[in-house]
């Protein structure tokens, strides 16, 4: 069930999914157990394990790459284990009207591992999508845990004892944000003070932002330093494709290094001195204005006080 | 790990500079923390009877936004684009305290500072609403949101006329304001919170609200109407399972930081503050001009003012260079990590040619 897929289809995961799925699956746990404010008396009853939450994840398909932008909740039968079809096509009808160019690509389910039943779900979907995928979000917290608790899931149709059936194969997904997403993540994650906050402090948090983006990238090449090294003194077994890997990413620095990068880059920063110049000037001009009206001001008054004296 | 733990130490001390309240903790009160998920009809209903908003039309002073509204809103209102898009906020209250859990979008689509719902989006807002009741989403509509591509978080004519008859029928009722293309400009959510006073309320001291900058075309729109709203604070609550996948995210998107450039996409909005800035400069000459020439019958008052417009200008440019040197600056950082490698590297690199990488 674990066999990663071989479709080649690339998955680009929004912030915002899993947290709608966070949000769907915190909201319905706290729906079910209420307050111990309010529930004192029966509180030695351990409460049951939270229910499954189910939805369905839309966005966009282009070409061999598939965008998962946003999620809607849908309401599931434990009964038949099916979902409610004409709630998804209300659901998907209001959501057309917002998001014209966002599709049904699947759905999205909580747990630890994909169950049999989700099969039934899974293919009750075809219909709408012909290859749905199904986003899994283990809620579990697990500090020791590195990675997103996400799984996704496509189906292939495999030969299994001389039967053809349906499985659930993993996927591997990359996190795509778009600029605006990705300082709201940056602003919820780190709590930034909502108003403005002085120059120095806006520029603390950017340099900062940068500064632990660069940290991260260090101790990513470290491993990869530390990897190379036990592999050459032969601690590791030596792996042709991952030292491949390793190669290549190190013959793409430098990054780029056309002439025309350079020109664009110097354009870019003289633009930028240009303007700091003109904020200089714009500064220095109101300055000046402010330093004349003083003068004005003590002129004028010297030159009434010296009539009168004159006039007297 | 002293990286990361440094990196946590930071953090708590940002969340208690700002005096922020994280619903997440240790696990043992976790489920605590979790509490403002949990929808209290009959206190809310309650509230709802009681109104203890009629008499002090300042009763509501903060705002609290989930993680999840906030990024909804955002995204939304950034996919617009220089179009005005509008939406409607879910949530409850707590005191004097509304609590927005999650927002939607509505079809409806504004153009300058028009943004107006219609009665299709009526009839979109009570589907949408039902249907989410059904998926246990149970708290009401509390208030509207919508964006002000590149001019600020404020509440022009329309706005404050809308939200005023929203006051009178819908209470409570928040009016949000998000700026997307400033939002991109600066690295950081442009937000505000907005009530309306009531008809011919004047408000006892005007609260000083933080200055922002309002393009000249606006201004008039802006100064106007100023006086008929107040905002609210904001802050963010997070639950105990968004906070732990926030922490593992930046593991996965932390390339997107370096990957950004806030230059690129933001070059027509710069272009726009300059020559905006550029107008209000030959405005505030003018005005000096005509000053100059009669300095004794413009009065004290008059001249005052004139002052802190130039200043406001020279805050105003000096807002717009920040941000830019600020884009420089990660620009200049990514040049040196990833284009100046190759000067100390290459001369060893090519004496040797296509070398084996490692030799076993």
């Amino acid at each position: 069930m674990a066999s990663s897929s071989s479709s080649g289809l690339t998955f680009k995961l929004h912030p915002l999914v899993i947290l709608n799925i966070s949000d769907h699956y915190t909201r319905i746990k706290a729906q079910s157990q209420p307050p111990p404010t309010t529930s004192a008396a029966n509180d030695a009853v351990s409460p049951p394990p939270p229910p499954r939450v189910f939805g369905c994840v839309i966005g966009v398909q282009r070409g061999r790459t598939v965008e998962i932008f946003n999620s809607f909740e849908l309401l599931y039968d434990p009964s038949t284990h099916t979902l409610d079809r004409a709630f998804l096509e209300k659901k998907q009808e209001l959501y057309k009207k917002v998001f014209p160019h966002f599709y049904v690509l699947g759905w999205y389910s909580t747990g630890s591992d994909a169950q049999e039943s989700d099969m039934h779900i899974h293919k009750a979907l075809m219909d709408i999508n012909e290859s749905p995928v199904y986003v899994l979000l283990n809620p579990s917290i697990n500090h020791a845990q590195k990675d997103l608790p996400i799984t996704i899931y496509e189906s292939e149709l495999h030969v299994i004892d001389g039967i053809p059936q349906l499985i659930f194969v993993q996927s591997s997904y990359i996190i795509e944000t778009v600029e605006a997403e990705r300082i709201s993540v940056d602003h919820v994650a780190h709590l930034k003070p909502s108003d403005g906050g002085s120059a120095a402090t806006q520029l603390a948090a950017h340099l900062t932002g940068i500064h632990s983006a660069i940290k991260m990238l260090n101790s990513r090449i470290r491993v990869l330093h530390h990897y190379l090294l036990a592999m050459q003194k032969g601690d590791l077994p030596c792996q042709n494709s991952l030292l491949r890997q390793v190669s290549s990413l190190l013959r793409r620095l430098p990054a780029i290094e056309s002439e025309k990068f350079q020109d664009d880059f110097l354009m870019e920063y003289n633009d930028t001195l240009l303007i700091t110049y003109l904020a200089m000037f714009t500064n220095c001009s109101s300055t000046m204005n402010e330093m004349v009206d003083k003068f004005n001001t003590a002129y004028d008054r010297h030159s009434r006080r010296g009539g009168r004296s004159a006039f007297i | 790990m002293d990286p990361f733990s440094s990196a946590a130490i930071a953090r708590q001390t940002w969340e208690l500079e700002n005096n922020i309240v994280t619903t997440t903790a240790a696990a043992d009160n976790a489920a605590a923390s979790d509490a403002i998920f949990y929808y209290d009809e009959a206190a809310q209903a309650n509230f709802q009877q009681e109104k203890p908003w009629a008499n002090d039309p300042h009763y509501f002073k903060r705002v609290k936004v989930s993680a999840l509204a906030l990024l909804k809103m955002v995204v939304h209102a950034r996919s617009g684009g220089n179009i005005e898009v509008m939406g409607l906020m879910q949530g409850k209250t707590d005191g004097d305290t509304i609590i927005v859990m999650d927002a939607f979008a509505l079809p409806v689509e504004g153009t300058e500072t028009r943004v107006n719902a219609q009665a299709d989006a009526y009839e979109y807002m009570v589907d949408y609403s039902q249907t989410n009741k059904e998926a246990g989403r149970l708290e009401n509509a509390v208030g509207w949101y919508h964006s002000h591509p590149g001019y600020g978080c404020w509440l022009s004519g329309i706005d404050v006329s809308t939200q005023m008859l929203n006051q009178q029928y819908q209470e409570p009722f928040l009016a949000v304001v998000i700026d997307p293309t400033r939002t991109v400009s600066a690295g950081k959510v442009d937000i505000g919170a907005f009530r309306t006073y009531p008809e011919g309320y004047k408000p006892p001291d005007e609260p000083v609200s933080e200055y922002q900058t309002i393009p000249l075309n606006k201004i008039e729109d802006f100064g106007v109407h100023c006086k008929q709203y107040y905002a609210l604070d904001i802050t963010y609550f997070k639950s105990s399972l968004d906070c732990e996948l926030l922490d593992l995210l930046w593991n996965k998107y932390w390339v997107n930081t370096l990957s950004s450039s806030p230059l690129l996409g933001n070059g027509d909005y710069v272009a726009g503050q300059i020559s905006d800035l550029a107008e209000k400069l030959e405005h505030a000459e003018n005005q000096l001009a005509h000053s100059r020439f009669g300095p004794f019958i413009a009065p004290a008052q008059k001249k005052k003012e004139e002052e802190s417009q130039l200043a406001k200008i020279t805050r105003d440019s000096a807002k717009i260079t920040v941000e830019q040197v600020h884009g420089l600056m990660s620009q200049v950082i990514k040049d040196i990590l990833f284009n100046t490698v190759r000067q100390s590297d290459r001369s060893q690199a090519e004496s040797s040619g296509p070398e084996p990488m490692v030799e076993t």
